[in-house]
């Protein structure tokens, strides 16, 4: 979703930054600030240059200017909101958004520091976290309003999944000495900077020194986690800038440089460096976040895409995710979801149809499939040929087997059933029998009739009776009121307890006619 | 179209019938023709209706019939079957209530069915497929692969049923009309 979009932006945004020296920014994914931060932080470790960090930062605070997400998310707007000031802020060398981060919960944080970051980037980009030393000691003059910015850090970080705390607090904590908790901790972050760029890399599988790791950890937390893609996006966004901010107090340029790189981020975006931008976010993701697939991929997927785009990519639905190497475009993705429905049939259908383990490959399947159905099919008409030589003795050996209980049963029925032969056949074609007793003393009366070698009777009954019968609720039903209407004839036949059916769709005309036959029939017997 | 069917259906719990998620229809379709149950109740249905069958057609028909009967209408398939013995039958043409009943009620769940779903071999195998599978041959490629999954399932076990029955009784009863059928019981 948004987040998502925050990563692709953002994500390539970054990663260009750094091979251009850079840092992009989704100008247009305000939403993506996060993401900025994540991807800055990431880049950063990469990029060994503060320019770049700076540029990630600049990009970072003017994505603030993309429009506000839908309140979805509440880090997304605070984050926005933030980005919106931050621009303001870096303008004015006013930090206010404490506020706004302290009210949310960690996601704010980095918001927080990055509005701080920005500040010292002089643009009016979203909060990133640029190194205090590299913007005039007035920008850090909020970080200063904001005592709790490292603990913000630290929330940001867990909204991320990173660290950022460390790093923001390691650009703030060179400015402000006194101002950060977390100072000597984001300070070892400065030092490591090298270290840290090297290890970005390896970072979501490799421990770096312990600032960095519990942003890679939380990285690869939240990679895993991917609870929201966008939270990796962010996170990545948060990175990138992260890293800017940590390498810019270590080269200490001067805002220029860092304006400069932005503004050289700016013009990294349309070049296409993205590929290396998605490369780094992309291993970045994989080796923290295998699991975190759609999330993370989705990210630079959004994020590789997006670079061919400035603008963040158009995710309209999230139940799918994209993986690495794939498209991100809805189009791609319900082609790709169709494609799995698909496939998943075809694996089903592989292990019912013998012999199609070893095949593979759609065409070739299918045409297994074919056959198969095709055999299946001459079976059963060669059985059914088989089983109409056999059927008569069917008829014998079965009513033996039923006489008995018939005759245990009801013994006035083996008149009165003769006609019902027809019946049961009809019935049990198209009805189900809604009522097996039924269905076995209509069958059983079958046999009977059978038995009575009424066949041609039987059989032209059978037609009438058939052509009588209504109801697709079953045969029971038919069968029931023929029965009834022989016991009204005849004998009081074993109710089967269709008189309920009577009601039935059935032409009960239809019925008298036909029964008015069995009678003569009966008789003539 | 499953709750729809079921409700039509009516009867005959037997089944693992009743209102099954479509995601997991193949699934279900497995465990569905695969159960003992399913086969002891064609077995039930085949006997009944080739009781009253003459002829290796009808034999045929009836068999198809019942099987159809078993999957209570929960495929496409299964209801091409019925209605279209319902048809031949005319009788049931007025009185299908239930079964246009499920009719209707599985128009409305028409699957998209582009006629040109898939060009190339992968397409051409899939009409015939859909030509071999009663009631299937417009239907996009899962759910045609769908239902020629059950249709498979179902062909299986009709198979494996008739041939049960025409060994037993070619077995059981001794030929009085000294028919030539069933040499080998």
């Amino acid at each position: 979703m948004e987040k998502e979009r925050f990563f692709s932006s953002p994500a390539m945004n970054w990663q260009r930054a750094e091979a251009t020296g850079a840092v992009e920014m989704n100008c247009g994914g305000g939403e993506e600030f996060p993401a900025f931060l994540n991807i800055n932080w990431d880049q950063s470790v990469e990029q060994s240059t503060t320019a770049q960090l700076e540029s990630a930062l600049s990009s970072i605070v003017s994505s603030p200017s993309s429009s506000l997400p839908t309140p979805v998310a509440a880090e997304s707007v605070v984050i926005r909101e933030l980005i919106g000031r931050l621009g303001s802020i870096c303008n004015s060398g006013e930090i206010s958004p404490p506020s706004h981060l302290n009210t949310s919960n960690c996601n704010n944080t980095p918001l927080n520091s990055p509005p701080k970051l920005n500040l010292s980037m002089a643009e009016g980009r979203g909060g990133v976290p640029i190194p205090g030393g590299l913007f005039p000691p007035a920008n850090f003059a909020p970080f200063a309003t904001d005592p709790g910015f490292a603990e913000r850090a630290a929330r940001y970080s867990c909204f991320s999944g990173r660290n950022y705390g460390a790093l923001p607090g390691s650009q703030f904590g060179i400015p402000e000495t006194g101002k950060l908790s977390r100072v000597p901790s984001s300070q070892s972050l400065k030092v490591d900077v090298s270290p840290l760029e090297m290890d970005a890399r390896s970072k979501l599988t490799g421990r770096v020194s312990g600032p960095p790791t519990p942003m890679e950890t939380e990285l690869k937390s939240s990679q895993e986690a991917s609870s929201a893609s966008g939270e990796s996006n962010s996170r990545k966004r948060k990175a990138a800038p992260k890293g800017k901010g940590k390498e810019s107090p270590l080269s200490s340029k001067a805002a220029e440089e860092e304006d400069g790189s932005a503004k050289r981020c700016k013009l990294g975006e349309s070049n296409g460096s993205t590929e290396k931008d998605g490369d780094v976010k992309l291993k970045a993701e994989q080796n923290g976040g295998g699991d975190a697939t759609s999330n993370g991929n989705d990210g630079q997927k959004q994020g590789n895409d997006s670079n061919a785009k400035p603008p963040e990519p158009p995710k309209d639905y999230i139940h799918v995710r994209a993986r690495r190497g794939q498209a991100t475009d809805s189009h791609s993705l319900a082609e790709r979801v169709r494609r799995e429905k698909i496939s998943e049939r075809m694996k089903f259908l592989q292990d019912l149809v013998p012999g199609c383990n070893k095949v593979t490959g759609k065409a070739v399947m299918l045409d297994e499939i074919i056959n198969y159905v095709q055999s299946l099919q001459r079976q059963v008409e060669f059985l059914s040929m088989k089983l109409a030589t056999v059927n008569p003795r069917l008829d014998f050996s079965m009513e033996n087997f039923i006489t008995k209980d018939m005759h245990q049963s009801r013994v006035p029925l083996p008149h009165s059933v003769y006609p019902i032969d027809g019946v049961p056949a009809a019935f049990s074609y198209p009805y189900q029998p809604q009522q097996e007793a039924h269905l076995q003393s209509v069958v059983t009366t079958n046999a009977l009739e059978a038995h009575c070698s009424m066949n041609p009777l039987d059989s032209g009954l059978r037609r009438s009776l058939s052509m009588q019968l209504p109801p697709s609720d079953g045969f029971p039903d038919a069968a029931s009121q023929l029965c009834n209407f022989w016991e009204d004839d005849l004998q009081s036949v074993v109710q089967m307890g269709f008189t309920q059916n009577q009601e039935d769709a059935f032409s009960s005309q239809s019925f008298h006619g036909s029964l008015a036959t069995t009678p003569h029939m009966k008789l003539e017997l | 179209m499953i709750s729809s069917s079921s409700a039509g259906a009516g009867a005959g719990g037997n089944s693992i019938s009743g209102k099954q998620p479509r995601s997991g229809s193949t699934h279900q379709a497995q465990t569905k023709w695969r159960t003992g149950a399913q086969e002891r109740i064609y077995n039930r249905r085949l006997i009944e209706a080739l009781r009253a069958v003459r002829g290796a057609r009808a034999v045929k028909d009836a068999a198809d019939s019942a099987l159809a009967l078993t999957a209570r209408g929960q495929s496409r398939w299964s209801r091409a079957i019925l209605v279209g013995r319902l048809r031949r039958r005319k009788l049931l043409v007025k009185a299908g209530g239930k079964i246009r009943r499920r009719r209707r009620s599985r128009l409305p769940v028409k699957p998209a069915e582009p006629a040109a779903l898939k060009e190339g071999k992968v397409g051409e195998r899939l009409r015939a497929l859909g030509r071999l599978v009663p009631g299937c041959r417009k239907l996009s490629a899962p759910s045609l692969l769908e239902e020629a999954a059950d249709y498979v399932a179902a062909l299986e076990l009709q198979v494996k049923a008739m041939r049960a029955l025409a060994d037993a009784l070619s077995a059981a009863a001794p030929p009085p009309e000294g028919s030539p059928a069933a040499p080998d019981g």
